[in-house]
């Protein structure tokens, strides 16, 4: 078995002249990307020596309340995102999709950390935040497809589902087929990913582990159970979320909140 | 032609209770002119024509009904109950609604005519016959189509008279026609209005909104709006 090789400050910076490939082409090409390339630089270093911190910290103390505060934290901020990049500002959407998120996102991690892992404690901070961070981080993309899709359907179907409320359908029957479409695309992306697992991409968490000095038989296995909880994950997400938020969508009087700017013939 | 009175003042006059009621309604858009102080009686099995120039809120008449809108004052009643005390579903099942640009679902076209009959509110109703759906589309001009045809290769006349039997298949008291002959030739147009006219027999109540220069060939009631009135003429 190969040893772990830290790396020291100084190869970090060495590293760094990666990023300088991606500078010098957006100053060739005029790309503009000089700024976001920047921050970005700059918010990598700083949120994952944060991060390091923090999981430091939290090795030490081995304290379940911090443990779980930390994470509810983390899942907070992924909802935060997942709503900025969403466009649609008429429905009141942050609070029901916060609560769905928290609760499928530890679902699903205590699941991962007390049944599969079998973790001693389960809330063994080795195990659940990196762990709970792979289900937000991945169930955050699979949650911005698919209210981006929710949304989107719901005003461009709009006639077809106030076709269907004028029929004596009630807002879930209206809307049957857009919550299919809608679910749909948030999953493809994670179940697309286990087909070319192991053939095009060797995921992160197994290079890491392996790096570290893992045998890559016990890396893989723990591959295997991060892939098959994404899928899990992303489903629980999108589905909670739909249905607390699609119910949001409409008035008491069964009708779109969405408004066209005027309706009038 | 007399302005509109409120429900109180009229309804001593009517006999047996109207199918539905506009008690002095008013709605407004954001920075639009609406609808003021509308109210008129539509007895069992009346024809009612709509008219008035675009934007003057035909089409919010029609959805203020079933309830797509609600007014911001008055009381709309169906069959004597306030339409606001009835559970949505229930209400619209028992209005019929064609939209002015006819929607369709994917699908083939008996899928089309037939889903409603699939929907929760209307479990109990019974779904009608083959042969019904078949009179319909000869009816209308249609008979050429298979009912097995996906419902998007229709033209867009074919599709607003495909709506037009959806709606009437479903048997409501009340049916609502926003311009159901827009698309059509003139063939087509006098089939849809002599078939909306036909349905007045059958005891249900037909308001349409028209922008041609149609005239009901039966007995029927005239709505004009103008500048957020309604003129009412029998």
């Amino acid at each position: 078995m190969t040893t772990f090789i830290p790396i020291a400050w100084h190869q970090l910076l060495i590293a760094l002249g990666l990023v300088g490939i991606s500078g010098a082409a957006s100053l060739y090409y005029h790309l503009k990307l000089e700024r976001d390339l920047l921050v970005g630089v700059f918010r990598t270093f700083a949120q994952l020596l944060a991060m390091g911190y923090l999981l430091n910290l939290l090795f030490g103390l081995n304290n379940a309340l911090l443990v779980i505060a930390v994470y509810l934290l983390m899942t907070f901020i992924s909802v935060h995102i997942v709503h900025g990049r969403v466009k649609e500002k008429q429905v009141a959407y942050f609070a029901p999709t916060t609560l769905a998120v928290m609760l499928s996102y530890s679902l699903i991690t205590i699941v991962v950390t007390k049944v599969i892992i079998g973790a001693e404690p389960w809330w063994s901070p080795q195990y659940f935040i990196p762990i709970g961070g792979m289900v937000a981080g991945n169930s955050m993309n699979a949650l911005s497809l698919t209210l981006e899709r929710f949304f989107s359907e719901l005003h461009t179907k709009r006639d077809q589902v106030e076709m269907y409320l004028c029929y004596g359908a009630d807002y879930k029957e209206a809307t049957e087929s857009i919550f299919r479409t809608s679910l749909k695309a948030g999953m493809i992306p994670a179940i697309n990913s286990m087909m070319s697992v192991g053939l095009v991409s060797l995921p992160g968490m197994m290079t890491g582990q392996i790096l570290a000095g893992a045998d890559p038989q016990d890396a893989v296995r723990y591959q295997i159970v991060v892939m098959l909880m994404i899928v899990g994950s992303t489903a629980l997400t999108s589905i909670l979320v739909l249905l607390l938020v699609r119910k949001r969508c409409f008035t008491a009087a069964m009708t779109l909140i969405l408004k066209k700017d005027r309706s009038v013939e | 032609m007399h302005h509109s009175k409120p429900y109180s003042q009229v309804h001593e006059h009517t006999a047996s209770t109207p199918v539905l009621v506009f008690d002095d309604v008013s709605f407004a858009w954001p920075g639009g002119v609406g609808l003021q102080h509308v109210s008129f009686n539509v007895p069992k099995g009346q024809f009612v024509l709509i008219s008035g120039a675009s934007g003057t809120g035909k089409s919010t008449l029609l959805r203020l009904i079933v309830r797509l809108e609600d007014p911001y004052q008055g009381r709309i009643l169906l069959h004597g109950k306030p339409i606001t005390t009835f559970f949505p579903p229930t209400l619209r099942s028992r209005i019929g609604f064609l939209q002015q640009q006819p929607v369709l679902i994917s699908g083939s076209i008996r899928e089309n005519l037939l889903f409603p009959f699939t929907l929760h509110s209307r479990k109990h109703c019974v779904q009608p016959e083959e042969q019904e759906l078949q009179q319909w589309l000869t009816k209308l001009g249609l008979e050429g189509i298979s009912l097995d045809a996906p419902a998007n290769t229709l033209s867009v006349g074919q599709q607003q008279r495909i709506c037009f039997i959806r709606a009437v298949l479903t048997s409501p008291d009340v049916i609502c026609l926003d311009e159901p002959t827009s698309s059509l030739d003139r063939e087509s147009r006098e089939r849809v209005e002599a078939a909306a006219e036909e349905l007045i027999h059958q005891g249900t109540s037909v308001i349409m909104v028209n922008h041609t220069s149609y005239h009901p060939t039966c007995q029927h009631m005239h709505l004009h709006i103008e500048n957020g009135a309604v003129s009412v003429t029998s």
